[in-house]
């Protein structure tokens, strides 16, 4: 199939779905019931906004959850300090790397990332961090999934983005975490429709008794979860009915392609495969969430980060090739992030402790390859041994909201930021 | 009510309701039994409270503090009245059967994850004591701990889950000292193997930091610098080596034995001296060469503290969003009383605020609440119910010693996800297909709901035509996801 014709397919099952929508909803949207349940997830699902973002982009989020160690991921080459601050760790960190430049390189098992690089596909952002960073876990997660150091925002930047530039209650894909059972942070928003999927195999009803039961009687539910349930109940049966029509389940297994890793226990891997079918059988999906657990690598952080480092760029490469086989990859945008970075200085225990400013990889045929930012410096090490981060986080969402999806990044993060043009200009 | 089924007819009854200023409207009740009409205490756009009777109460306390009504607990509350459920609670008691034979003790070292959820499940589903399995559920959660990180062929998650059981309403210094040393712990926030030995290199933080941010006080209570100290003050905690040798069938055709070191009974964390730190440490404006005993005492000494594990409980227990006064109230009280977990849990289910209108529904169901709550009420053989909830209670978001990271699972609106949902329908359906002989569901939603439905939960229970459906529209209902 041509792209051409894929896009219009797509555009035809999107308005399809759309009208569908409306008048399914049209009484719990009208309803004056509403008002009557004055909670924080007011139903503005079914107002839509389609203001700004008109373009076919995608966004992939990916976390490396736990506070990913940025000195084992891009390496500094030249500097002799490191060898010093890590002991134990620097040494075949810096001897296996796969060089870059004089300057840098990435872990040894960024193979596929590195060909990636090659062809100018991999933008590095150095440093990246906020001012005054938490050491929290879930301090950190909650700064970077809300886009605010401040800490007084609870949606997400995209959660945000969702709302305000997508009919979400019109196209309940749109924004979609795979691998997962609960909703990103990173995707929340009192407005926004987010479709969770664990994997697709479980993803429908054991009886269709329960999509009529579950139908009907999330309508209009009261209490302060009253519209969340009514929400999360109505995405669960929009986005069922429409992947059994986009991606049904194969009763004999035939369409099941190779994953990306011959380890079970990458879990990336198939988030990153569920998200490439989700695109490619043309469900409209715009934003995507997957998560790599285990980045918080205290004890015996080489074997643990080299295997989750691999599990990463099988992935990635899987998922990129993937697309590419299909002609869709020129919108489809990677990037990653993570709470934190690691300590320069490694523990006794053959780990690090938390840290603060981290590279982000931004991968894919948007960017514009190359090496932005500065690398912080370890010879300035905080009081508490830490790195002063170069690079405000919100610079690269800057950069992915205006450049990628053409909307206006101020109204998203509420300020401007150093600009950063890893995306090519469209 | 049949004309709220189309949806002109709906907008024009929520408008005039509206107009009259009836913030519920939209709700039908079921007209079976007692507390009809509500009075007007209810919160905008809630549920209607029937928390001004006893058996609304009662019913509230159980869903909290249990795992869901049941007819016999009713009958006993109504006799003993609420304020004396609430201290029986306190005095329930009851052992699971153990999961290790003492004649096998090398099993203790082969437990696999599914074998210890069954084993929790199945006590969750057969105990008389449910207080006691939903405070050890709680510092599960609180406590956290990982099965994977702790790793397989080792008991020690094993045993926590049996301290954590011991220690549900004991006094929190005492509390934070086994935790501390808990093997399972120390393995799994990385305190084993951390040494201060030599001031130059620096110890593992992972535990100090979390016993803090996570278990105590809450960030932005403490420094780096505290955190750095706490690291030095506990290095020399490590895991107990086997205490047994047993000979272990490696090969089942000839029957050939080896030897396997074990531990063959539950035991806590050793203390190295030679790992410890010499010199002083400045921790939360105290200066010394501070114990285990020392940190934590400082840490209690703490004005943070008591109403952080305030907090806590009361997200759990009572409501998402604890009244600043009446935490500092109780914040007090739980000082006063040696930080008692006991006294402390006794008067938040008495408080008024675990009973005011507000708080009737204002908590979700966790997944595994919810599983085996549906399971009691329909009767389910708890063996068989507890592998269909161990299946379940990974979609559903809840797999037992599996919590998603170091702050155990975040409750309230995150249980909430298409995924999740999905996972909690689907199993309603297999329990439904499970249990051969159900309870009549006739009175199902005046036990499990109070009778208090909304009209669409209403009218859907009255278009049933099976009690499978029944039964299936009372569980998947989301009056019976919250509590």
């Amino acid at each position: 199939m041509s792209k051409q014709n894929r896009s219009l397919r797509q555009l035809e099952r999107r308005d399809v779905l759309k009208a569908g929508l409306v008048l399914a909803a049209g009484g719990e949207a009208l309803g004056a019931g509403y008002a009557a349940v004055p909670d924080a997830f007011a139903r503005g699902i079914y107002a839509a906004n389609r203001e700004g973002l008109h373009r076919d982009q995608v966004l992939v989020m990916i976390q490396l959850a736990g506070g990913n160690d940025g000195l084992r991921t891009v390496v500094p080459l030249q500097d002799n300090r490191l060898h010093d601050l890590r002991p134990t760790l620097a040494g075949a960190s810096v001897s296996g790397a796969l060089e870059l430049d004089a300057q840098v390189g990435l872990h040894s098992a960024l193979t596929g990332i590195k060909a990636l690089w090659d062809q100018g596909r991999v933008a590095i952002v150095h440093g990246v961090g906020y001012p005054d960073p938490s050491y929290s876990h879930f301090e950190s997660i909650r700064v970077w999934e809300t886009g605010d150091p401040s800490r007084r925002q609870v949606d997400g930047w995209i959660g945000r983005m969702l709302t305000r530039g997508y009919d979400s209650a019109g196209h309940p894909l749109t924004g979609c975490a795979c691998g997962a059972t609960s909703t990103p942070g990173m995707m929340r928003d009192v407005g926004s429709t987010v479709a969770v999927i664990q994997d697709r195999q479980s993803y429908g009803f054991a009886e269709d008794d329960l999509e009529a039961i579950v139908g009907s009687v999330y309508r209009e539910t009261p209490g302060i979860y009253g519209a969340l349930f009514d929400t999360t109940v109505a995405t669960l049966r929009h986005t069922i009915a429409e992947l059994d029509q986009a991606l049904p389940v194969s009763q004999d297994g035939s369409d099941t392609q190779p994953s990306y890793s011959q380890s079970p226990e990458n879990q990336l891997a198939q988030a990153l495969k569920l998200g490439a079918q989700l695109i490619i059988a043309g469900t409209g999906v715009r934003l995507l969430h997957v998560t790599l657990d285990g980045f918080d690598t205290h004890y015996a952080e080489k074997d643990a980060h080299d295997q989750l480092i691999g599990f990463l760029d099988e992935s990635v490469s899987g998922f990129y090739a993937e697309l590419a086989q299909h002609g869709l990859a020129s919108n489809v945008l990677l990037a990653t992030w993570s709470e934190f970075g690691r300590r320069p200085g490694e523990n006794v225990t053959g780990g690090t402790d938390h840290g603060s400013a981290a590279p982000l990889l931004l991968i894919g045929d948007p960017v514009r390859g190359g090496r932005y930012g500065r690398e912080p410096d370890l010879g300035r090490l905080d009081g508490d041994g830490n790195l002063t981060h170069t690079v405000d986080f919100r610079s690269v969402y800057q950069e992915i909201l205006d450049v990628h999806f053409g909307t206006d990044p101020r109204q998203i993060l509420g300020g401007s930021f150093e600009p950063l043009p890893f995306l090519k200009a469209t | 009510m049949d004309l709220l089924k189309r949806w002109p007819t709906r907008r024009a009854v929520l408008a005039a309701a509206l107009a009259a200023g009836a913030g519920s409207a939209a709700l039908g009740v079921l007209t079976s039994r007692a507390w009809r009409p509500f009075p007007a205490d209810r919160s905008p756009g809630g549920w209607p409270s029937p928390l001004h009777t006893e058996r609304g109460r009662l019913a509230h306390l159980l869903r909290r503090a249990t795992f869901g009504v049941t007819q016999e607990a009713m009958e006993q509350g109504l006799q003993d009245g609420f304020d004396r459920t609430v201290d029986r609670l306190m005095e329930q008691s009851a052992e699971p059967a153990g999961l290790i034979s003492p004649s096998d003790p090398a099993q203790g070292s082969m437990l696999a994850l599914n074998d210890l959820q069954h084993w929790w499940l199945r006590q969750m589903l057969s105990t008389p004591a449910p207080f006691v399995e939903r405070m050890t559920l709680f510092w599960h959660g609180h406590f956290t701990t990982e099965y994977q990180k702790v790793g397989y062929g080792s008991p020690f998650i094993y045993w926590q889950n049996l301290t954590w059981r011991r220690l549900r309403l004991a006094r929190l210094g005492p509390m934070l000292r086994e935790v501390t040393i808990d093997p399972a712990m120390l393995q799994y926030l990385d305190l084993s193997g951390s040494d201060a030995s030599d001031p130059d290199e620096p110890p593992n933080e992972n535990y100090a930091r979390e016993l803090m941010e996570l278990f105590t006080m809450g960030p932005g209570a403490y420094s780096e610098a505290d955190v750095k100290a706490a690291a030095r003050a506990l290095a020399g905690w490590s895991t107990p080596p086997p205490n047994a040798t047993v000979d272990v069938v490696v090969d089942e055709q000839s029957q050939a034995t080896e030897p396997v070191d074990v531990w063959s009974q539950p035991l806590t964390g050793v203390f190295d001296p030679g790992a410890a730190y010499s010199r002083k440490v400045a921790f939360l404006g105290r200066t010394g060469r501070l114990s285990l005993d020392q940190v934590i005492d400082q840490i209690l000494a703490q004005p943070a503290t008591a109403p952080f594990i305030v907090r806590k409980l009361w997200r759990h227990f009572l409501s998402p969003a604890p009244a600043a006064d009446a935490v500092r109230r109780l914040a007090g009280a739980f000082r006063t009383a040696g930080y008692d977990v006991r006294a402390l849990m006794r008067l938040l289910l008495k408080s008024p605020e675990s009973v005011a209108p507000d708080s009737y529904r204002a908590l979700v169901r966790s997944p595994v609440e919810f599983m085996v709550a549906a399971a009691l009420a329909l009767g389910a053989e708890p063996d068989a119910a507890a592998g269909l909830i161990a299946d379940y209670a990974d979609p559903a978001g809840q797999a037992l010693f599996q919590p998603p990271n170091v702050g155990g699972w975040p409750g309230g609106a995150s249980w909430i996800s298409p995924a999740e949902m999905l996972a909690r329908f689907n199993f309603a359906s297999a329990l439904l297909d499970q249990v051969a002989t159900p309870p009549p569901a006739a009175h199902a939603a005046d036990l499990h709901l109070d009778a208090v439905l909304s009209a669409p939960t209403a009218q859907r229970l009255r278009a049933a035509d099976s009690d499978r459906q029944r039964w299936l529209v009372v569980l998947t209902s989301p009056e019976f996801n919250l509590k």
